[in-house]
């Protein structure tokens, strides 16, 4: 292992990864706050087997609901996704910045250097799970909240482990292919489709048993909470990450490494084939480069459409899924109380209309369009210029204000693109499972949907704009999107923080409960201002300034 | 009257405490091949993005083509070429794709021509920018800055990565621009190049402007190296004494110094010591007359 690789890389994840377990640390307190404050009544009144289910164990106050709600869905999504970004950025991100090179032109060979990174990402992880573990205890504490015997550091460890898991992956699939999008692409669907399919799955009966086949199952299946480490489900995961590394030595080792050079795509092939040069011209030449307008769309379509592909395959399955499931599971929703209904995105899963939205509206489709909006908003201005690229843009007669507005049509184009693939998955799931909805209702939701996604990509250009920086631009509004979720969800089961649910955007899109009110023109308003006004902000913002670059 | 390429007034650019541009008054005219020169971090970068409203000035103001470089910076770039330091483009476009890029964002360039420029610089335009090695790259990023036959093309260290030939080749455009009445501004390093091309230079020191001159003029008041040949031994305590005079060497009836004055004065002077057998001065070139400046900058 190269000592000196191994602390660049802590120095320059560090901070990442400590804004992270702190963000969920203090998530941690202000949601056990909330709940520490509610009626308990309908708490004291809940079956145990709910309790269990949510990895309460007896005697436990009410605010311990908090430790599935944060550290089990946000806690663990936040750690695993850092480990993503750290494992696809080892190997291939060196190789992506071109300076993978330079490092190997040392007396280093390239297991040296990843093995440096493996270790970073393991110690890194540990911090992360140290500080989560650290306010997991301190939290109840300085609330006087009663935890019982429930088991913190094995939900931790668990979480911990469950995240080197797909950090490896990440780092394996970089390894082999040199391609940081791809490793981070495929480490986050698998995670991805493993939390909906544990979510989801026990609950049909004929399926029952299958949920075991996603490694989200063993991070979480086990309830360690309530249960503590099981040891056989960390050692499947740690086991399957050893492996991960294993072959991600061998994969670095067999092939030729990248430099700042580009790989042929099948469209550069086509444009290179006779037969079907002038249509692929059409495609991928002449029209990407007729202006910046078509320029931005070029630079995102793969963005969008592994989101929208993602969200089309998400959203046409809900309806299938849902008529599979017997009728009595989701009665037994109805005896929910608002602090558990706020756990699955504030919304009544007894009703079909509240399975959609949470498997489909409340979270899936703000996480997948906010991605793709905060990708674009970042970069819309900050990525030309960490690019180097603004100084030659502008040296055309163009206005700053005009890159600006060109951009964000572009993102409204976008915005729009992935509500319709939202709404059409989403109807066709509901065809194909014969279910009682609506067009009307979808397309209002998706719409709304589409508005929701635009805010957050209106902040992210923003921030771009003013700050040239696409590392600020694009955490600031993850963490704006994470606090404006959190706050939708769970400051309204609370009556002292109710009136706050109100600033957050979720609030007017399904504050109104489009799936079964229909379109809601005055949330549509709001949201669509929280688009615009950062828009026209931002014209200023970047006129204003000094090009960065 | 034709305007200024370039006009600059008290032309000041402060980073917090650090001050990369001062007070700086310079006329680039039409017409002209102009060098920028400077050491690195001497302040020609930041000179090159003020005056194209890339970044703002603390104080003073430039107006490029006799048009505000602020106010009017779009109508400006009508009639501009760039090509910026470390240039980096689309690494996913062809060569093609990216001149297409900004033809189309420039407007009013004609493609005949600028498949004469590729030939000319021997550009292929078929591979992804990302796969360029750096000259090749350089040349698209030359070609987009002559393709719509601008008024004004600046360049920011041009022909870094280029071959010879190339150079030699890009030398002949930018002669050929200024023989039609439209202007170069240049800022380089490579010595040999401006002083083969260039009409007049600017030299910048630490934000400052030092000279503005002709190469010409620079070059004759420059210190020239001179080698005086005596028939016998001499003393050299009457060169030394001489102003202008630096770097006195003897050896046998040889005396060697670098001189930077009205050489008539040292003549007399050196028939006054001894019989004067033959005398070599060698004048100096743009390369010794900036070492003086940029040593000056370090010291």
């Amino acid at each position: 292992m190269l000592a000196n690789v191994f602390m660049k890389t802590n120095r320059d994840r560090t901070l990442g990864m400590l804004l992270g377990s702190v963000s969920i640390g203090l998530m941690l307190l202000f949601a056990m706050a909330v709940y520490r404050d509610i009626d308990v009544s309908l708490y004291d009144s809940l079956p145990p087997v709910f309790l269990e289910l949510f990895g309460v164990p007896e005697g436990a106050d009410v605010a311990s609901l908090a430790f599935g709600a944060i550290y089990s869905f946000m806690g663990a999504l936040t750690l695993a996704g850092l480990a993503i970004s750290m494992g696809s950025a080892s190997i291939a991100g060196e190789e992506r910045n071109g300076t993978i090179g330079i490092l190997l032109g040392n007396p280093v060979s390239r297991s040296r250097v990843l093995a440096a990174k493996a270790a970073s990402v393991v110690l890194l992880l540990f911090i992360g799970g140290l500080v989560m573990w650290a306010a997991g205890l301190w939290t109840p504490e300085v609330l006087g909240i009663e935890i019982a015997d429930m088991r913190v550091g094995a939900m931790v460890f668990h979480m911990t482990v469950s995240a080197l898991f797909y950090g490896f992956l990440a780092l394996m699939v970089g390894a082999w292919t040199g391609n940081p999008q791809t490793a981070s692409g495929v480490s986050v669907t698998i995670m991805m489709v493993g939390y909906l399919g544990t979510s989801i799955l026990p609950f049909i009966e004929q399926l029952d048993g299958w949920e075991r086949v996603f490694p989200w199952y063993y991070f979480n299946g086990s309830n360690p909470t309530l249960n503590g480490i099981d040891w056989e489900h960390m050692a499947i995961l740690g086991g399957a990450a050893l492996a991960f590394l294993a072959f991600g030595f061998v994969g670095v080792n067999r092939r030729d490494l990248r430099s700042k050079g580009t790989k042929r795509t099948l469209i550069d092939r086509l444009r290179d084939n006779p037969r079907t040069a002038a249509v692929a011209e059409k495609i991928a030449g002449s029209a990407r480069v007729s202006g910046l307008a078509m320029k931005t769309v070029s630079d995102h379509q793969g963005m969008l459409i592994i989101t929208g592909a993602i969200m089309f395959y998400v959203s046409i399955l809900m309806g299938p899924l849902y008529a599979l499931v017997p009728d009595e599971t989701w009665a037994a929703f109805s005896s929910f109380p608002d602090v558990l209904v706020a756990m699955i995105g504030g919304t009544d899963m007894s009703t079909v209309e509240g399975f959609f939205q949470a498997e489909i509206f409340a979270i899936t489709m703000p996480i997948a369009g906010a991605v793709l909006m905060i990708s674009m908003g970042s970069r819309a201005i900050a990525g030309e210029e960490r690019d180097h690229t603004m100084g030659l843009l502008l040296s055309s007669p163009m206005d700053r204000s005009k890159i600006v507005v060109t951009k964000a049509w572009v993102m409204v184009a976008f915005g729009f693109a992935f509500g319709l693939v939202t709404f059409l998955g989403t109807w066709l799931g509901v065809l194909m499972g014969g279910i009682d909805m609506g067009i009307g209702v979808i397309a209002a939701t998706s719409l709304l949907g589409s508005l929701l996604i635009l805010g957050f990509g209106g902040f992210a250009l923003l921030l771009s704009a003013a700050t040239g920086e696409t590392s600020i631009s694009s955490w600031a509004t993850t963490a704006w999107v994470a606090v404006a979720y959190f706050a939708f969800a769970f400051l309204g089961v609370n009556p002292d923080t109710e009136a706050w649910v109100q600033l957050s955007p979720y609030h007017y899109f399904l504050g109104g409960d489009p799936l079964v009110e229909g379109m809601q023109w005055g949330d549509a308003l709001v949201l669509a201002a929280t688009f615009v006004v950062p828009v026209l902000l931002a014209i200023p913002a970047f006129r204003r300034r000094d090009l960065k670059g | 009257m034709t305007d200024p390429a370039i006009l600059t007034e008290g032309l000041t650019k402060h980073y917090g405490d650090v001050e990369a541009l001062n007070e700086l008054d310079l006329e680039v005219e039409t017409g002209e091949v102009f060098g920028f020169l400077g050491p690195n971090g001497a302040g020609k970068t930041t000179m090159i993005r003020t005056i194209l409203d890339l970044i703002r000035p603390t104080r003073g103001s430039a107006k490029v083509v006799g048009l505000d470089s602020h106010a009017d910076a779009v109508e400006i770039r009508r009639h501009i070429g760039y090509l910026p330091s470390d240039l980096t483009m689309y690494p996913r476009l062809t060569g093609r794709d990216t001149i297409k890029y900004f033809a189309n964002l420039r407007g009013g360039v004609d493609w005949s021509y600028v498949e004469e420029l590729a030939e000319r610089l021997q550009a292929d335009l078929s591979p992804k920018v990302g796969d360029y090695s750096s000259g090749n790259r350089q040349k698209v990023g030359l070609i987009q800055a002559f393709m719509n036959k601008p008024k004004l093309i600046v360049m920011d260290e041009p022909s870094s990565g280029l071959d010879p030939l190339v150079q030699r080749e890009f030398q002949r455009m930018m002669r050929e621009v200024a023989s039609e009445g439209r202007t170069i501004f240049l800022s380089s390093h490579t010595l040999s190049e401006v002083q083969a091309v260039a009409d007049r230079v600017g030299v910048i020191r630490e934000g400052y402007l030092v000279e503005v001159s002709s190469v010409d003029d620079l070059r004759s008041k420059a210190i020239r190296s001179v080698e005086l040949r005596f028939e016998g031994s001499v003393e050299t305590s009457v060169f030394e004494a001489m102003d202008g005079v630096t770097d006195v060497q003897a050896t046998n009836h040889h005396v060697r110094m670098s001189y930077g004055g009205n050489l008539v004065d040292l003549l007399r002077a050196a028939a006054d010591v001894g019989t004067l057998v033959d005398v070599s001065s060698q004048e100096a070139d743009l390369e010794q007359i900036f070492l003086t400046y940029y040593e000056g900058s370090e010291a």
